[in-house]
């Protein structure tokens, strides 16, 4: 996907057609539905506002979630206790692989939206830098060399922590299987 | 491939982000290594994990609302606020006139300075331009010690001269221009 920043209505409808991702993002990462709406709007404000300042080289799309990065970790910073998922940043400790209970049987949208909230969960437990990898690389369609130019930290950094968060994921769902991200 | 690739490198594997070379190698690598066969298995399943997460989350429809009117609130600001050169355009020729009359005053109220000229062999002019000089406070300063000789002769000679107010001579030379007139006077140097 390639973007152009024209006239200011053209980049308006594009940074509104961020949203949904950007939200998505911030959600995963403060964990509370109003805060992200909030970091949202900011995020895409400040895209819009400091256009001036994005280098054409690098991918618009990456700036942008790099902003949005930064708006959550500033935001956990000063208030780390109101994450709803706080539920520790060492990302040390185990739980019991989540599954599914067997004694009601779901249809497969309950079944869904159970594992999506577990995924939750488990990425809530996760150092905050593992989750960021992933998650820019899941809501930005990023590679992670992008990533890592994004951010400014070395490719290895980034494939260290992507690494680890992916094996703490897996490890927690043993029955998953994989098809190649989009 | 004999030794195992680094970890990292799997994950680009499961992403799809090894060139296609690369590919290759570490496919025929993970044939026959059981490790890094249940390493990328592992990787896989975290990525299979996160793909249940929806990956666009539906928005509320009043924080889309807020959002466009923001954006249209800041772009109004930016349109009606434009930059420092776009502000001054339109005065651009009297601005170019205030430069020039500033630059013409300016030039007009600075006093010229005289620069010294440079003299051929400087350095010689210079020092004979000492030593001419060095004569003329000489001889002006003879001038005026005759003068104030003769000042004190004509009042000693005004007050008689006995009453030993006045002395007959300072440092061996005589108060009296006529007694020493003629002698040479040492300059102080």
């Amino acid at each position: 996907m390639t973007e152009r920043t024209g006239d200011s209505p053209d980049v308006e409808r594009l940074l509104v057609s961020f949203a949904p991702r950007v939200y998505g993002l911030l959600l995963r990462m403060v964990g509370r539905p109003d805060v992200a709406e909030d970091l949202m709007q900011e995020t895409l404000l400040r895209a819009f506002r400091s256009m001036g300042t994005y280098r054409p080289e690098g991918k618009f799309r990456a700036w942008i979630f790099r902003i949005a990065v930064n708006l959550a970790r500033d935001w956990i910073r000063r208030r780390p206790r109101q994450r709803a998922f706080a539920l520790g940043d060492d990302g040390d400790e185990t739980s019991p692989p989540l599954t599914p209970a067997a004694d009601s049987p779901p249809d497969a949208d309950t079944l869904r939206r159970e594992r999506a909230r577990w995924v939750e969960q488990a990425l809530a437990r996760l150092p905050n830098a593992d989750r960021e990898v992933l998650l820019m690389r899941y809501y930005g369609d990023l590679t992670f060399k992008t990533i890592a130019q994004a951010t400014g930290e070395p490719l290895g950094t980034v494939l260290a922590r992507a690494h680890r968060a992916l094996k703490k994921l897996g490890d927690m769902f043993p029955g998953e299987s994989h098809e190649p991200m989009p | 491939m004999n030794r195992c690739p680094d970890n990292t490198e799997w994950v680009l594997y499961a992403t799809g982000e090894v060139p296609l070379r690369r590919r290759r190698a570490l496919a025929s690598h993970l044939e026959g290594c059981q490790a890094c066969h249940r390493e990328v298995q592992a990787i896989e399943r975290g990525l299979a994990a996160l793909e249940t997460l929806d990956r666009e989350p539906p928005v509320r429809p009043q924080a889309l609302e807020m959002l466009r009117k923001r954006l249209s609130v800041a772009a109004a600001r930016k349109a009606a606020r434009p930059g420092v050169l776009a502000r001054v355009y339109p005065y651009r020729w009297a601005a170019a006139a205030a430069v020039i009359i500033a630059v013409a005053l300016a030039y007009a109220l600075v006093p010229s300075t005289d620069r010294p000229q440079s003299v051929p062999g400087g350095t010689q002019a210079a020092r004979m331009d000492e030593a001419q000089f060095e004569e003329e406070i000489a001889e002006i300063s003879t001038e005026i010690e005759m003068l104030e000789l003769g000042a004190l002769a004509t009042l000693w000679e005004g007050g008689n001269g006995s009453n030993g107010t006045v002395p007959e001579s300072i440092n061996g030379e005589s108060r009296r221009p006529w007694d020493n007139f003629g002698r040479e006077i040492s300059v102080p140097g």
